[in-house]
């Protein structure tokens, strides 16, 4: 696998690379990019204005790095909305953007209607729940966009140990990317095994990009972004940003398997649509896990649909909004 | 234009000064959150100090630099700079550098370890040269903004006493920023000893707990007359001994402060409490020694010098109640130098040195114009 080798070499950074935000404005603004930052939240009452706060002083005010700051809106029913729009987000509910299109609860569906209510030619996506939010998860993320114009989506990853020996150490993403979708990356698509965490919430992407992708509107997002991007334009549109640490909330294991599952019914949808594998059965969409009640076991069926939104170059009110700029 | 005139004219802008940093809250929020969650235990200050520095260096400060003591320090050259003031927030937390140091910013408060001691302080420090650049304010005097380490417990304000020591800079005046209360106005120290009392017990000799002989001291401590005609009182403020409660525990410590108006009542009943464990330490198998951890002297201004007056008339204009207490351990290093200084505070806040230790959000601008409006009238008047 030569070429993971050289692309770990090459497109593979630490935030702290890019230190020199000034640099990173003037580059920015000689190229005349418009840079969005979409939140998507679901009860986030307690972190999103910590990061409202931050991103909006550090990378508006201080350095002008993002000319928009969204919170996309999944139904929260604690204050998010009110806490991220006291301290200067710009808070959409995702069912109020592209009413026409319905809504569909999910994380995913937030992502998708972002390109369409933002405006940016790049947008970074960072998840409203880590507890040790810095400016470095954005501009860590787009500055490889803005450095590199081959580059086309770039991933988080949280790396940074402690203390540094010359002892060899693994390094890798948590439990449901070691366990799931590593393995299943290093038989079908082996090259994307060279993104760390492939599961990461935090992203940056170009329009261009993002408006010809489908979106699952829920766990298997990501997956589906790496596979869809990675076999129209291969490994080298991608970077990695190591982000040093990310605190968050644990998820308990149940929870991890309804996760795999809906990455699972992603990642088998593509590898049909891609003619990796044929003659698949009819798959159930229920997920059973079980436990012990009064020394009996009894099963709980979760059904998991992992809907997907299609690509929003697709969407008539988009060709409407953007293309007569764009094309 | 003498002081009071300064004073009067500075007071005529006050009112509407809160308004006017209102588009300085985020970033002020900002940097609490951003100084906050770098661990600064005391002697542990050097990342966060760091961050204060390249925050200075980013606002274009001059001599943005540590001295030998990691103390942070940048200059706002003033348009005469013959007058140096120095604001200055200690840099130090009581928290071990291991601690969760996660910040939560609600609509109405921030909260996580060390916010109001003394994250907001520097948040100050790091947003004031914006500000003052923001509202077109050009001090003649030199402004030093300075984050001295090693303030608390066994720092025992090594930091500022180092600078304060080694500074060839003349300092004309010290404004010293704490998180909170808002209303406070410190201008005066008291003779201040922290010390330690430690037990030992040689278990081959002695059958006695540590504890026994520590209650038998603590005993004796509170006999010890205190004299409330200066003031003098004694806090005991920390214990902790033993190592199972299946043994007589060999060490046992004691933490306290003794505080007074009058050096030589803390020098008396520090020679009680020698004597005390000289005593206790006859007995066989059993030591008993004080460790001291800081120590202040007394003095200060008077209500009636010119800065406090100034600082009184600046807090009253924007409606803030000073509070009565005037004492803090924080003007001993400038007292010791002779150098007028008050300590006031920025916003309200709780659980002080707690995990939940929060500060009101709204305040915030209040206690910096507060600042702002203190260092305008020091710079064209004369408050010194």
């Amino acid at each position: 696998m030569h070429n993971i080798t050289t692309w770990l070499e090459s497109n593979t950074f630490h935030h702290s690379q890019f230190w020199d935000l000034l640099r990173l404005i003037r580059r920015k603004e000689a190229l005349g990019l418009t840079i969005s930052l979409c939140i998507p939240t679901l009860n986030e009452e307690k972190t999103i204005g910590k990061e409202v706060v931050l991103f909006k002083s550090e990378l508006q005010d201080r350095y002008p790095l993002l000319d928009e700051i969204a919170v996309i809106d999944s139904g929260s029913t604690d204050r998010t909305l009110e806490v991220a729009s006291a301290f200067g987000a710009d808070v959409y509910s995702s069912a109020d953007i592209l009413p026409e299109q319905g809504f569909k609860r999910g994380k995913g569906e937030n992502l998708w209607k972002a390109i369409y209510q933002l405006t940016g030619d790049i947008i970074v996506y960072v998840d409203a729940d880590i507890s040790n939010i810095h400016p470095r998860f954005v501009y860590g993320l787009v500055a490889p966009l803005i450095y590199r114009p081959e580059v086309q989506y770039v991933k988080s990853f949280y790396d940074r140990p402690l203390a540094l020996s010359k002892e060899i150490r693994s390094s890798g993403g948590g439990r449901v990317t070691e366990i799931l979708v590593r393995p299943l990356f290093s038989l079908f698509f082996p090259e994307l095994t060279a993104i760390i965490q492939p599961l990461s919430g935090e992203y940056a992407v170009r329009r261009q990009i993002l408006e010809k992708i489908p979106f699952p509107i829920g766990y298997g997002v990501e997956t589906s972004h790496l596979i869809d991007v990675y076999t129209q334009y291969g490994l080298e549109a991608f970077a990695q940003t190591d982000l040093d640490r990310r605190v968050h909330r644990h998820q308990e294991i149940r929870d991890l398997g309804k996760m795999a599952f809906g990455i699972l019914q992603t990642f088998i949808k593509r590898l049909n649509a891609n003619g990796m594998v044929v003659d698949l059965p009819q798959l159930t969409m229920n997920l059973r896990q079980f436990q012990v009640r009064e020394s009996h076991y009894e099963q709980i069926i979760h059904e998991i649909v992992e809907e997907e939104r299609p690509a929003m170059q697709e969407i008539e009110e988009y060709q409407e909004k953007f293309f007569h700029l764009q094309h | 234009m003498d002081g009071a005139q300064e004073v009067f004219r500075q007071l005529a802008r006050m009112p509407g000064l809160a308004a006017e940093l209102e588009p300085y809250r985020e970033m002020l929020l900002a940097n609490v959150v951003m100084v906050g969650e770098i661990p600064a235990p005391t002697f542990g200050e050097e990342a966060r100090v760091g961050f204060i520095k390249q925050r200075f260096t980013e606002c274009g400060l001059q001599s943005c630099s540590s001295d030998e003591v990691g103390n942070g320090m940048g200059i706002m050259p003033g348009t005469r700079g013959d007058k140096t003031i120095v604001v200055s927030a200690h840099a130090d937390t009581p928290f071990a550098a291991n601690d969760n140091h996660s910040f939560t910013i609600e609509p109405g408060i921030i909260s996580g370890p060390g916010v109001a001691d003394n994250s907001l302080g520097l948040a100050v420090l790091a947003t004031l040269p914006t500000v003052l650049e923001g509202l077109g304010i050009k001090l003649q005097s030199d402004l030093l903004l300075l984050a001295p380490t090693r303030s608390l417990e066994q720092g025992d304000q090594q930091g500022i006493r180092f600078f304060l020591s080694n500074s060839t800079i003349p300092i004309t005046t010290g404004i010293v920023v704490e998180g909170c209360p808002l209303g406070r106005l410190h201008y005066r120290s008291m003779a201040s000893l922290g010390g330690m009392i430690s037990c030992h017990v040689d278990r081959k000799l002695c059958r006695l707990s540590a504890i026994e002989i520590l209650n038998s001291l603590i005993s004796q401590l509170r006999q010890i007359e205190l004299c409330p005609q200066t003031n003098t009182a004694l806090v005991l403020g920390s214990i902790r001994g033993g190592a199972t409660y299946k043994l007589p525990a060999r060490t046992a410590h004691l933490r306290f402060q003794l505080r007074s108006d009058a050096d030589d009542k803390v020098n008396a009943i520090n020679r009680q409490i020698l004597n005390m464990l000289d005593e206790a330490a006859k007995t066989k198998g059993v030591s008993a020694y004080l460790e001291v951890i800081a120590r202040t002297r007394s003095g200060g201004l008077d209500g009636s010098h010119p800065l406090v007056i100034a600082a009184r008339k600046i807090m009253h204009s924007i409606g803030v109640q000073a509070k009565a207490l005037i004492y803090s351990s924080t003007i001993s290093p400038y007292l010791e130098h002779d150098i007028p200084a008050v300590c006031l505070g920025v916003s309200n806040g709780d659980n002080l040195n707690y995990a939940d230790e929060y500060i009101e959000i709204e305040p915030m601008l209040t206690g910096l114009a507060q600042i702002i409006g203190l260092l305008l009238c020091i710079d064209g008047g004369d408050c010194a």
